[in-house]
């Protein structure tokens, strides 16, 4: 036989003869675990990770994400100095924080 | 209302499994049983010892159903296959390789004799040489010529990257040429 060219070699593998396995294969091994008992108890690792998958954490892009919309919707309805006009007593913060310097 | 078992995935019917089915079981097995023999005898080249190999992979999943986890497997055969391939090596880690049975059926019969002697002679070298492989060569030649799988499938059931196999691939097909083309 010369060189073996690789058309015919793949052929001959996808030509591996199998003899037939018996007819009534399926039907032993069901007829088998019929009489054999089933360990029906899972395994702790996996009734402890089933449990956690139940709980979907949310993706760090989204916490992300939905910090910094919170974020700019408070900053957006409370501004630093929004002290209204008709509400000149009202304390503010910047008044507040400074309050030991004027006394100073 | 009568229950459709054909009709159930293989992810269903592991679920029922796990819940004590036998009828799930005998469905599962009936749609694979012969796939795995296929692959098992591949590897053995004997009908009993195949079939047994086939018999202990369904009764192991039958005794341990909760070995199956889907949240981890992707596909129920990817998973299987991996459990009788390692039977198989097992099998050929405890036992002495048998030898190749002398009668090799001729299948077809309008094959003149003398082809026909020619063809079951190169079959038997070819399975001598497989045989002789080194074992992770022989598993990617066995799943991706003989079962058909996609390079892809062979590969996560070896747990190897893609480029890994198709080195394994090629290295077994290289030998191959070489020993049969002497």
């Amino acid at each position: 036989m010369s060189a073996m060219r690789d058309e015919k070699l793949e052929e001959m593998l996808r030509q591996r003869r199998v003899e037939s396995p018996s007819v009534n294969l399926a039907e032993r091994i069901i007829l088998k675990a019929q009489s054999t008992p089933q360990s029906q108890a899972a395994p702790l690792g996996q009734s402890i990770r089933r449990l956690f998958a139940e709980f979907h954490l949310p993706s760090p892009a989204y916490v992300l994400a939905g910090t910094l919309l919170v974020g700019f919707l408070v900053g957006f309805n409370n501004p630093f100095d929004s002290t209204p006009a008709d509400q000149p007593s009202a304390p503010s913060a910047q008044a507040f924080l400074y309050a030991d310097e004027d006394a100073l | 209302m009568a229950v459709d078992w054909a009709e159930k995935d293989d992810g269903e019917l592991l679920a029922l499994i796990q819940t004590g089915s036998h009828h799930a079981f005998g469905t599962l097995v009936r749609r694979h049983a012969d796939r795995f023999y296929r692959l098992a005898y591949r590897y053995v080249q004997h009908r009993e010892t195949a079939e047994d190999i086939v018999q202990d992979a369904f009764l192991k999943l039958w005794e341990g159903p909760y070995r199956w986890q889907p949240e981890r497997q992707s596909k129920f055969t990817t998973w299987f296959y991996k459990i009788v391939v390692n039977l198989c090596l097992d099998w050929r880690k405890k036992k002495r390789p048998e030898p190749l049975p002398e009668q090799i059926q001729l299948s077809d019969e309008r094959e003149r004799p003398e082809d026909a002697v020619i063809r079951v002679d190169e079959q038997r070298r070819l399975e001598t040489e497989i045989a002789a492989l080194p074992e992770r060569q022989r598993t990617a030649l066995n799943l991706c010529f003989s079962e058909g799988l996609s390079n892809q499938e062979a590969a996560d059931i070896m747990g190897v990257n893609l480029k890994a196999l198709q080195s394994l691939l090629m290295r077994a097909k290289t030998t191959l040429r070489e020993r049969l083309g002497e």
